[in-house]
């Protein structure tokens, strides 16, 4: 078990230092202005000006203890911090969404699969899942206008302002994941009717439903294998969806920093990221230590 | 009698296909229909009833089914005349990526010179990190940049971001059928490697294969739509502008390229990116029925062996 978890945390940290490379590879422009009519602009890209923006990076690092202050002139911890929670309020909300109900909602499906209502479902999940979130998002706030030019209650539909600001993202983000989990979910369920336990538990005159339970237990290491999964899609859709929602997250605000080479910025926005994967990983390893019977891997 | 027992048994299959040939329908002959504008007319304004200049871009109406973009072209006709564009370049992507990622997923089965290591790592990386990230960073390095080939870097570059992925996914099923019986049988039998390869293992991996990349082609889609949020896109120049500053100018009319500006069209003509990506879905959800269609016809087949 602690075993495991440091492995883990090994990962991340080489991780982290790989992702760090890798933003810190050369990509400033230089412009060189000869005259009012004569400006060129180079972008050098060379080993030696990579190894002096490591050393340079290190050397801040060092001196700042921390990230140092942006250039609205606070600390960028705190700055980033402010991004960082707006966010944790659509990431969290969702991944549960995902993994509990989605969890449900798949052995629900698996204990109807015979029923016509079963296999309406499971025609709804697999089309739903092919809509990528963000068209989904498109599609709401079209449907939402038209309706509000035909007499439904104005409310924003953009900003993060208002307290219902974080919900048309959340839904959109949520869908494909939850449908992800309930198709893999009653999958992996249907794997494990081949097994001998369960031709004894229909034997005792158990019943579906108790069945269905002793299933269940079988089949929380593929689930939990999920988690990470579920969270990466998460947050990698995070990035457009608050973009276009105008919701001012660490995701919109990580795009920005990109792509205006803000490294700093950039990083201090990423390792939240980067550590709420961590989190997701190390959860469900302990989960599993806990709810997997031993013996069984 | 036979056929129509054939069709209900593969129904996805054919529901699939159909849908294919109405997408490649609309993507070759689509420009030769009546209603489609081939030379992208501009609008500047049009005159209303009360003799008004409006300016575009005018709302899905009679006259533009889905309406225009901003310099008043018919979204309709954009969206089918770049839809060979888009189409070419998401199989281009998946192609290239498959092409790497089978040499690659043999060799780490093999264990070949610790080429599986990498490829762990690879994943591990790309488990962290979101992909859109990466080809963000990547994109906007100068050598690809400034070169003229910058369109085939960047295919390389979205075609490699998951290409590790696929290798790794590959190699399971190599590890898989390594493991079973008659793999054995062939060895002892004294069959050659590529004999081995050709007759033992491709039948059955080749099913699987075709499933991966198919389902592959809507993720490619996918992740065309998310760059193209950002604007970041493949056939993109860099034009110096008048105040010597240098910017990315896009001369494409592919799907991806319309949702470039979708955070400001969205609060206004919110027809603009809806369009494009509602063809987006259309076409991702063409290849994963096809997908779902085609697994099921193989498992089918290789049940009766």
């Amino acid at each position: 078990m602690l075993h495991s978890i440091l492995k883990s945390a090994a990962v991340f940290l080489l991780i982290l230092i790989g992702f760090i490379l890798i933003l810190l590879l050369p990509r400033e422009q230089e412009i060189t202005v000869f005259s009012a009519f004569h400006v060129e602009a180079d972008y050098p890209f060379s080993f030696e000006l990579y190894k002096e923006r490591i050393q340079d990076f290190t050397d801040y690092i060092l001196t700042e203890k921390g990230l140092g202050d942006a250039r609205s002139g606070r600390p960028v911890s705190e700055e980033s911090g402010i991004f960082v929670m707006r966010s944790i309020k659509i990431i969290l909300p969702a991944f549960m969404v995902s993994m509990l109900l989605g969890t449900l909602m798949g052995a629900l499906q698996f204990y109807r699969r015979k029923k016509f209502t079963g296999k309406l479902q499971n025609f709804l999940s697999w089309l739903f899942s092919s809509v990528p979130d963000f068209f989904l998002f498109i599609a709401i706030q079209y449907l939402l206008i038209l309706m509000m030019q035909h007499g439904l209650p104005h409310f924003k539909l953009y900003g993060h302002e208002n307290w219902y600001s974080f919900l048309l993202p959340l839904i959109s983000l949520s869908v494909f994941p939850f449908l992800h989990m309930s198709r893999f979910t009653s999958a992996a369920l249907e794997n494990e009717m081949g097994e001998e336990y369960v031709r004894t538990t229909y034997a005792k005159g158990l019943g579906d439903f108790k069945a269905l339970l002793h299933m269940l237990w079988n089949c929380w290491t593929p689930i939990l294998n999920q988690a990470q999964l579920v969270m990466l899609y998460i947050l990698s859709s995070l990035p457009i969806i608050e973009k276009l929602a105008g919701y001012n997250g660490a995701g919109k605000e990580l795009l920005f920093s990109i792509s205006s080479n803000d490294e700093i910025k950039a990083l201090s926005l990423m390792l939240p990221f980067l550590f709420i994967m961590f989190i997701t990983i190390i959860f469900s390893q302990i989960v599993k230590f806990w709810l997997v019977p031993k013996g069984r891997s | 009698m036979y056929f129509l027992i054939w069709i209900k048994k593969h129904a996805l299959f054919c529901i699939g296909a159909v849908l294919l040939l109405i997408l490649l329908a609309i993507t070759f002959a689509g420009p030769y229909l009546p209603f489609v504008d081939r030379e992208l007319s501009k609008i500047t304004y049009i005159l209303n009833e009360d003799k008004k200049p409006v300016i575009p871009p005018y709302p899905p109406s009679e006259d533009y089914l889905f309406g225009t973009d901003k310099s008043g072209r018919d979204l309709l006709s954009l969206i089918i005349l770049g839809a060979k564009e888009t189409i070419l370049l998401v199989a281009c992507i998946t192609v290239l990526r498959y092409a790497l990622a089978i040499p690659l997923s043999f060799l780490a089965h093999k264990k070949w010179m610790g080429t599986h290591l990498p490829l762990k790592w690879l994943n591990g990386l790309l488990s962290y990190i979101p992909t859109i990230i990466i080809v963000m960073l990547l994109a906007m390095l100068p050598p690809f940049l400034l070169t003229e080939y910058r369109p085939l870097f960047l295919l390389l570059i979205i075609g490699l971001a998951e290409m590790p992925r696929a290798a790794e996914m590959i190699k399971l099923e190599f590890d898989q059928i390594s493991s079973k019986e008659y793999i054995y049988g062939g060895i002892a039998a004294g069959a050659s490697p590529s004999r081995l390869f050709r007759t033992y293992y491709l039948p059955f991996l080749f099913s699987k294969l075709l499933v991966y990349m198919v389902t592959d082609l809507g993720k490619v889609m996918f992740l065309l739509g998310q760059l193209g949020f950002v604007g970041i896109f493949i056939s993109q120049d860099l034009v110096q502008s008048m105040g010597g500053d240098w910017q990315l100018v896009n001369n494409s009319i592919s799907w991806p390229m319309m949702l470039m500006k979708a955070f400001e069209d969205i609060r206004g003509p919110i027809w603009i990116p809806f369009f494009p990506a509602f063809a987006m879905t259309c076409a991702i959800l063409t290849f994963n029925i096809i997908a779902q269609g085609l697994k099921s016809f193989f498992t089918k087949k290789v049940r009766y062996i």
